[in-house]
């Protein structure tokens, strides 16, 4: 049974952001269809939180935890080597390197602006998961580094150096285009 | 690359980048990007890049089907059925029989229809509206008359219900006819008239005023995450839906207005709206 508090707040906390919901569960899940139903999941997840009575400030980041939660199970079950890939070892590693790009030639400006869709769904695909969600946050949804902060449990710190290391990989990738 | 602070000074241009800057930050990142010219070109890629992926990589739409499982999670358990949107929305291929049927009695029982809109909670009036709105998206059939041409879709409507609706060509101000349908709420018909922006569709639904209302200036909502808005002109309420930007939205709500007042003054008789 749903209460009227319930579906009230629903309604007013969860339908309105269904859009970045889903265009974040297709970023992290890479399927049109495996994205339905981890919105899915979210929602009835959210549903569950919202008649337990929690308080929520950001809708929007909050839903997007919930997304990103589900997304996280989603994977562990079907895709259980994004997962391992994500983890801390990788980040080290990348950072590592990150320093050292500022010495391979710097891409264009133009070379990027020509990149097509494809192009650019493959490069942001090919972006580690920790990358990933954190440049789909942003550049996406629209999400402040706050925001992203709230919905993906790391320091801004974290938050900040994620994102620059995301565009560094991704300017990378489409201004070196063949 | 390696000297003192380029990280820093990396994550503060990423920071001037994403507007997370205050106004000292500003100034600042003004300073270092006028004073060196590859920090300033690595603003410009990372501007670029922004460009790139806001063009190519778009924020998707939530595909309708699963909108409207979620609005049911949260609805159908419910205990009061509202409306007829749930069998609709359950078995489109009998709507149009079922919308026959009910049109059918709504003409016969042209004395209730006073009670159009005032009888129940408006909220539930809304949502019967973004329901008919999302389930005309769905099946691909957003209008039972297809037309262009308001002298068409005026008489269809009034053949089919006791109020005379008004049906105005916005086709100047960039929103033409795609045609009319009825829809449903608080049990009766009420007109409908379906316009097109690029590929985006927008419902209005005429509903009778409560009371004598006076004019009001539109005002907005949010139903089942679409953008509505609802105002009141005469004795008509008006409610628009649609998944266009708000401000297309209002671009045609003021014209839809303009050349409904029009209509009036000019006593039926003016041919186009701007």
């Amino acid at each position: 049974m749903v209460s009227e508090t319930g579906r009230r707040n629903f309604a007013e906390h969860v339908l309105p952001h269904l859009d970045d919901a889903y265009s974040l569960a297709r970023w992290l899940c890479g399927d049109a269809t495996d994205a339905e139903d981890v919105v899915q999941d979210a929602c009835v997840r959210a549903l569950k939180a919202l008649e337990g009575g929690a308080p929520v400030e950001r809708p929007r980041a909050w839903l997007l935890a919930i997304v990103r939660n589900a997304a996280y199970s989603w994977l562990g079950k079907n895709r259980p080597r994004a997962i391992v890939l994500a983890g801390g070892a990788e980040e080290a590693e990348a950072r590592a390197d990150a320093l050292e790009t500022g010495g391979s030639p710097s891409p264009e400006a133009a070379l990027i602006e020509m990149a097509d869709r494809a192009t650019v769904a493959a490069a942001i695909d090919g972006l580690p998961l920790a990358f990933r969600e954190t440049l789909v946050m942003r550049e996406i949804n629209g999400l402040s580094y706050r925001d992203i902060s709230e919905a993906t449990g790391a320091p801004i710190g974290t938050v900040m150096s994620r994102l620059a290391r995301a565009r560094a990989l991704l300017a990378q990738k489409l201004g070196t285009a063949p | 690359m390696t000297r003192p602070g380029f990280e820093d000074r990396s994550l503060l241009l990423h920071a001037a980048l994403d507007g997370e800057l205050d106004a000292a930050g500003v100034i600042e990142m003004e300073r270092l990007l006028a004073a060196d010219p590859d920090l300033s070109a690595e603003y410009a890629r990372l501007k670029a890049l922004r460009e790139t992926i806001r063009a190519k990589a778009p924020r998707e739409r939530a595909p309708d089907s699963l909108r409207l499982r979620m609005m049911e999670i949260a609805e159908t358990k419910q205990a009061p059925p509202r409306e007829a949107k749930t069998p609709r929305w359950r078995d489109p291929p009998s709507w149009r029989s079922f919308a026959g049927a009910m049109a059918a009695t709504v003409v016969a029982t042209l004395g209730l229809q006073h009670l159009i809109a005032s009888s129940n909670a408006p909220d539930t009036a809304l949502q019967a509206i973004v329901s008919a709105h999302m389930r005309s998206q769905i099946s691909g059939q957003p209008v039972d008359v297809v037309s262009t041409d308001r002298h068409t879709v005026k008489p269809w409507l009034a053949g089919k219900l006791p109020v005379a609706a008004e049906v105005v060509d916005l086709a100047e101000a960039g929103f033409p006819l795609a045609g009319g349908r009825i829809d449903i709420v608080s049990g009766a018909g009420v007109p409908t008239l379906v316009y097109k922006r690029r590929d985006h569709l927008i419902s209005v639904t005429e509903l009778r005023a409560e009371r004598a209302e006076e004019a009001t200036v539109p005002r907005h909502l949010a139903v089942g995450g679409y953008p509505v808005v609802r105002w009141s002109d005469n004795e008509r309420a008006y409610v628009a839906v649609s998944d266009l930007s708000p401000t297309d939205l209002d671009a045609f709500v003021a014209a839809f207005r303009r050349a409904v007042a029009k209509e009036r003054v000019g006593g039926g008789g003016g041919e186009s709206a701007k």
